[in-house]
């Protein structure tokens, strides 16, 4: 009879406990799905860029993408023919270099790019940065339910960002970070991102297909995933010059 | 030429099948029709098929080759035979350049060390197509608007990666001389000899001497690369040979008592040696660069021979040997609202040698792309030229080169363009401002 009271007992106090349980705060939560995103210690990946106009004509580029940790990367084009061969280089501390076969030559490129948009997609250089938001910027919720949670994010003090604030959907099961809206300096939404075709590879969730739709011009671009490569070991001197030029 | 296929052929069929399954080819064909506003003459009329072949033959080996094959220039036809000859060469102008033929070999002998063998185009320098240590490749300077052009060198170039330093050691055996620019534009590097007054010129012939295909007339270099606070800087020194010739015999020889002259002249190539330094980075987010060479000519003197005048042959300073430096230093930034600007300054073009022959040149460049990317507008760029600071209104030439391109679908692009030329016929671009051109290209890349 004891033991069934003691047991009782300890059920109730661990309900009560349960009950009490802080809930996260949201930047607990932007700091738990950038832990996500960028989890793989690095990444080979095969990327195909569809570039919808609003007319619907399309144009399509292919590039493969090495990344170590978040802050080295190494992209090569594969096609259309008139940029196959050139190759981006982004290492710490805003070291850029492109690769140009036609000019044999590895050139320097300076933080002025970030802000351009990448190969003619809707994705500025600074948007295929390192996602770690919770360094960036401010979150707060807008909302909260059993399945997603939706941030305001703003940008911290003192950083100059291009946008006034993003809003960004989290899938509450994984943290993965599902649909990103940017909004500029007046708070016009110009831009949407939506990830799909959300995977698990190995340890890794992965979406397969992003798409992200500028508003402004009315152009889109759809990215398809493939060989997706995660934690292969990629040495440090594959992000070099001497291998940009391979 | 007929041989040219023939061996092409050959090597499409020696090289085993499965090193085909390998290969990537690629290239370009591309249509440049130029004509002068002035006398509304077609002057450039080139049909250019650019084929490269590149293949990765294992994990430490790579080959790449890339080849010319141009319908360049305008008919010539002379005679009834040049309209029969099998050829077409005079209906038809046409040549076959190699660029490039270089076998790579990653980690060769050591894990950090990379050799290329065969004929290669090596481009030092951290500048925008004006590069006063990019001196190891000959000039090609057959288009006077690609400035950036040279010829590929047969060569090793061996690159050690230690570290964080670059190593690199280049090695050339034979040489190989610049390719001057057309006709059209050849004033503009090569001003018109001075005669004494009271004489004209009646003919001109020259007479090129080049070195020797010997094992003493070799090219070395040597640079060494490495990052510090963020800027990358490199250090180079080559001894090597001036590509362009100088003038180092003048012969004169009467034609008739009213002061007409045959001009007879010899030109040579001569050894130099230069020490350059280059850097590159950002200030900011502005991107800077700058790079600097200090050249040590052979001393060359140059006799004329006025014999035929009854004044003897006669010696003069062609070419000193003190030291004189050319440099680049530059900036290029992206705006917001995509207008892409770039800049630099330059003393001492291509083609000027010795301290008091340097001049000044001020080049830009603003561009925008527009409609997603489908139409690239440069409505400002071009250049100042400056000959002399203490009286510009005499030394200096204006040039103005918009240039509109246009992408209808992936892989190609319509180019119209001009060049509009201002200036004093003592400056460079002054001396053929003649020469206001508007352009079209077409490029389509496979």
């Amino acid at each position: 009879m004891k033991r069934i009271i003691l047991l009782m007992t300890m059920l109730i106090l661990t309900a009560f406990v349960s009950g009490q349980t802080k809930e996260p705060s949201a930047l607990e939560i932007l700091k738990k799905s950038d832990a996500v995103i960028n989890a793989p210690k690095d990444q080979d990946i095969k990327m195909k860029l569809v570039l919808i106009e609003g007319n619907g004509d399309e144009k399509e580029r292919e590039l493969r993408m090495l990344q170590k940790g978040g802050e080295k990367r190494i992209i090569k084009f594969l096609s259309p023919a008139d940029q196959r061969g050139i190759a981006f280089l982004d290492l710490p501390n805003d070291m850029m270099y492109l690769y140009l076969p036609a000019f044999k030559k590895v050139r320097r490129i300076a933080g002025h790019i970030k802000n351009q948009k990448f190969a003619g997609t809707d994705m500025t250089y600074d948007d295929m940065g390192t996602l770690n938001y919770a360094a960036e910027y401010d979150p707060k919720f807008i909302e909260k339910s059993e399945k997603v949670f939706v941030l305001e994010l703003t940008p911290k003090n003192g950083l100059q960002k291009d946008y006034s604030k993003l809003v960004m959907w989290i899938r509450a099961d994984n943290f993965y970070q599902i649909k990103i809206e940017y909004y500029d300096k007046s708070g016009k939404l110009v831009k949407r991102m939506e990830r799909k075709k959300i995977e698990k590879v190995g340890n890794y969730w992965i979406a397969k297909e992003f798409e992200i739709y500028d508003l402004l011009d009315d152009h889109r671009t759809r990215a398809l995933l493939s060989d997706v490569k995660f934690d292969t070991g990629l040495k440090d001197k594959i992000f070099t010059q001497r291998y940009l030029k391979r | 030429m007929r041989n040219k296929l023939f061996f092409l052929m050959v090597l499409f069929i020696i090289i085993p099948s499965a090193i085909w399954a390998q290969v990537g080819l690629k290239g370009y064909i591309l249509t440049d029709t130029r004509v002068f506003l002035e006398d509304q003459r077609f002057y450039w009329n080139e049909n250019r098929l650019d084929l490269q072949i590149d293949a990765s033959l294992s994990e430490s080996a790579h080959i790449y080759s890339e080849l010319w094959v141009r319908g360049f220039g305008f008919s010539d036809v002379k005679t009834s035979a040049d309209l029969m000859a099998r050829q077409k060469d005079k209906v038809q102008p046409w040549n076959m350049v190699l660029r490039e033929a270089y076998l790579d070999l990653y980690g060769f002998l050591l894990p950090d060390l990379d050799i290329r063998i065969g004929r290669q185009r090596i481009a030092w320098g951290t500048a925008d197509k004006l590069n006063p240590t990019d001196n190891l490749n000959p000039y090609d300077l057959e288009d006077i608007w690609d400035f950036g052009r040279h010829l590929g060198s047969n060569a090793i170039k061996a690159s050690y990666y230690l570290g964080d330093y670059t190593l690199t050691g280049v090695y050339i055996p034979v040489f190989i001389p610049a390719v001057l620019p057309t006709q059209d534009w050849a004033q503009a590097l090569s001003p018109e000899l001075a005669l004494p007054p009271g004489f004209t010129q009646n003919n001109l012939e020259d007479q090129i001497q080049t070195p020797e295909n010997t094992l003493k007339n070799f090219t070395a270099a040597f640079k060494i690369a490495k990052n510090f606070f963020g800027y990358d800087f490199s250090m180079s020194y080559l001894y090597g040979w001036d590509d362009l010739p100088i003038v180092t015999n003048v012969g004169l020889t009467p034609v008739n008592l009213t002061g007409a002259v045959d001009i007879a002249t010899t030109l040579a190539y001569k050894r130099m040696q230069v020490f350059g330094l280059d850097m590159a980075g950002s200030l900011g987010k502005i991107g800077v660069w700058a790079e600097g060479a200090i050249f040590f000519p052979e001393k060359t003197e140059m006799t004329t021979d006025l014999s035929a005048f009854g004044y003897g042959i006669q010696t003069s300073l062609a070419l000193d040997d003190e030291p004189y430096m050319k440099y680049v230093i530059g900036m290029d930034y992206s705006f917001k609202n995509g207008i892409y600007l770039n800049c630099q300054y330059l003393h001492g073009f291509i083609h000027e040698r010795g301290r008091e022959n340097l001049e000044d040149y001020f080049m830009f460049g603003a561009e925008k792309k527009l409609l997603n990317d489908k139409l690239k507008i440069t409505s400002i760029a071009g250049g100042l030229e400056i000959k002399d600071f203490s009286e510009i209104k005499d030394n200096y030439a204006i040039l103005y080169g918009p240039e509109i391109t246009y992408y209808p679908v992936d892989n190609a692009e319509i180019i119209i363009g001009g060049h509009i030329i201002e200036g004093k016929s003592t400056t460079v671009f002054g001396r053929v401002k003649k020469n206001d051109e508007v352009y079209v290209k077409v490029r389509y890349s496979f």
